[in-house]
């Protein structure tokens, strides 16, 4: 008993915390009234093996029908019973299983109580996710937690001005390099303070970004034209260049700035600690500490970009497709994400460095000359 | 344009890190062959689940002791990632698994591309979309383990008389430093990915209801938000663990390292046995 009183006393906040979590999940579970389209729960579900059919590798597919009985939850209609159908295969690569309990989207039909499955509700699972990360980073960070997402806020905020701006018919390009202005500034600022490193980092992420754009230009001239056509979500075919060179840049700044950002914040430790240190030293230092970064962050990009390729590289390898093609058509657009920043990733350890050691070290040095 | 980019960065990895620079380069060779033999192993018909894990546990066994030598710190963070693995596992598995995030989203579906591949795999993809997120999680909370392990044996070194929750506190002061920016690369590598379909959901006046529920969203969402989760989840196992070995180690000797040395072992031979089998 009291230690159960220690716990609620010594974890307020958290215990508050989880609370308004449980509450949001509660009502994001029941906000069916919310929609325009009918929701329907369902109620039963039976299963009922149809056919088998054969894959490319003699692979027995067994495909199964669903009689799915439901109750819709919102709309004119509420209350009532709907009969509906569906079909999925055990792979489930280009359809749905729905289980007990599910909310389903359905257009009902006037007359009779059935009606044509729309797709799945999923506003409940992402909420879910996104309250588990919430959660964990403001009980494990505290404040450091509520400051990385005051400015991952901000961030999709920006974003999300500048998409609607390009929806009016922004310039592209000029959008973009606005963007990257703004997010980086905001980001380092959140990240490292009002401080000289910080604007060390900043300065040293809009060169390396700069550098990155100049090497991709560069190779894409020289380059045979790539398979546009091939990538995710194909939109409008006249500025898919344009677009893609967008995300591939906004992809690098990430991993630039974190790069730029520790090297800064590494040199003007050392400052603090050893301020009369020879340039040399610290310029050997820094290519220590370049070392360490390097080959874990290309790592995390490596996972980050690729690995959410797996599912269609699995359905396309299945389908006879070999090594060859994937990297040259399918993949092409991760790999190229990936190498870019990695190589921002690299170009970053020496301009950081050259900064640092331009405004961190030389400026302590003609400071200390004034003064002797 | 791959290949170029591909010698850019290898003359750069070069240049700027001299010969520490071809061993991150060659340690990317293997990072990539790993993936790939992963890959192959799913469509051979191996459930893709357990071989993931399995694939991933050798690899961050082999990369960090390789990389970092074969000492306490390195135990840590083998433990710690395993660890993380296998929780995400079991928590995000069902979260996706009754979301329905696998197979085409909406927007593959009606692609060119989708209307001529056989369907017909007899893979789960449930099972392989889960993997995709695991593996894509793996690098972060790689990263983050070996900071904070190596920070907390380097505290330890300097003042051994600090506590176990002294100890434990320092890593995750280290860990929350370290968050901010791990993140950081997550997001801004998520978003530049989801451009095209932000672009997408625009210029198709998809509405809010639309856009929140469907799959598309979600499975960019989903990969973001794990691996977050993920480096969030690591902060606090990995600094327990390594003060727990540090303050034990001096103890009674070094009794968990050795359990680890046999699955290392066990995993090595395994995998030698899977490869004389190929052949």
């Amino acid at each position: 008993m009291n230690t159960w009183r220690k716990i609620l006393k010594n974890r307020k906040k958290e215990i508050g915390l989880l609370i308004i979590f449980a509450a949001v999940l509660v009502f994001v579970s029941q906000d069916a009234f919310l929609y325009q389209e009918t929701v329907v729960k369902v109620t039963s579900v039976e299963n009922k093996f149809s056919h088998s059919e054969e894959g490319l590798n003699e692979e027995e597919e067994a495909y199964y029908e669903q009689a799915i009985e439901g109750q819709i939850l919102n709309g004119k209609r509420k209350g009532e019973k709907i009969v509906l159908s569906n079909t999925y295969s055990a792979s489930g690569v280009n359809d749905e299983r729905y289980r007990k309990g599910d909310r389903l989207f359905v257009t009902v039909s006037d007359e009779e109580s059935t009606g044509t499955l729309l797709g799945k509700k999923r506003d409940f699972y992402l909420v879910l996710l996104l309250g588990i990360f919430l959660y964990l980073l403001l009980v494990i960070n505290r404040w450091h937690g509520g400051i990385i997402l005051l400015s991952l806020i901000l961030n999709i905020g920006i974003f999300l001005i500048a998409l609607s701006d390009y929806g009016k018919g922004g310039n592209l390009i000029r959008i973009s390099v606005l963007l990257m202005l703004i997010f980086s500034v905001l980001t380092l600022l959140f990240a490292g303070g009002i401080h000289k490193k910080t604007f060390v980092a900043i300065i040293s992420t809009l060169s390396t970004t700069f550098l990155c754009y100049l090497i991709y230009e560069i190779i894409l001239h020289t380059s045979a034209r790539l398979p546009y056509e091939m990538m995710d979500y194909v939109v409008n075919p006249t500025d898919l260049s344009d677009l893609f060179f967008a995300g591939t840049l906004m992809g690098s700044l990430g991993a630039v700035m974190d790069v730029s950002i520790s090297i800064a914040a590494g040199v003007s430790e050392i400052m603090e600690k050893t301020p009369d240190i020879e340039r040399k030293a610290l310029i050997r230092s820094i290519r220590e500490m370049g070392y360490d970064i390097m080959g874990t962050m290309i790592n995390v990009l490596f996972f980050t970009y690729i690995s959410s390729a797996i599912p269609i590289m699995v359905i396309k390898i299945k389908n006879g497709y070999t090594l060859y093609h994937l990297i040259n058509f399918q993949l092409i657009f991760e790999v190229i994400r990936f190498l870019l920043g990695s190589i921002g990733i690299v170009l970053a350890i020496p301009v950081a460095g050259f900064f640092s050691v331009l405004f961190l070290h030389s400026t302590k040095l003609l400071l200390r000359r004034k003064i002797k | 344009m791959i290949l170029k980019l591909l010698i850019l960065l290898f003359v750069l990895m070069v240049l700027v890190g001299g010969n520490r620079g071809l061993d991150s380069f060659l340690a990317l060779a293997r990072t990539v062959i790993a993936f790939i033999v992963n890959v192959y192993l799913i469509t051979w018909g191996m459930p893709p689940l357990f071989t993931t894990f399995l694939v991933s546990v050798f690899f961050v066994i082999t990369v960090l002791y390789s990389q970092n030598g074969k000492n306490v710190k390195m135990d840590a963070a083998v433990m710690a990632v395993t660890l993380v693995l296998f929780v995400i596992a079991l928590t995000s598995g069902p979260i996706l698994w009754r979301a329905g995030m696998s197979g085409y989203n909406e927007v593959e579906q009606y692609e060119e591309i989708s209307m001529y591949l056989s369907p017909n795999l007899a893979i789960p993809m449930s099972a392989v979309s889960l993997s995709a997120v695991m593996l894509g999680l793996l690098g972060a909370i790689m990263d983050t383990a070996v900071a904070i392990t190596t920070a907390v044996h380097e505290v330890y070194v300097n003042q051994k008389d600090l506590s176990e929750k002294q100890l434990v506190q320092s890593g995750m002061t280290v860990g929350r430093d370290i968050l901010g920016t791990t993140v950081n690369t997550l997001f801004f590598a998520g978003l530049g990915e989801s451009i095209m379909l932000a672009v997408l959901f625009m210029k198709n006046e998809d509405t809010v209801s639309v856009i929140l529920n469907s799959k598309a969203l979600f499975q960019e969402v989903s990969g973001i938000a794990i691996g977050a989760i993920g480096c969030l989840l690591i902060i606090p196992l990995s600094s327990i663990l390594i003060a727990h070995f540090l303050k034990n180690s001096e103890e009674n000797g070094s009794k968990k390292p050795d359990l680890l040395q046999k699955c290392y072992n066990y995993i090595k031979k395994h995998l030698k046995n899977i490869k004389k089998m190929v052949q």
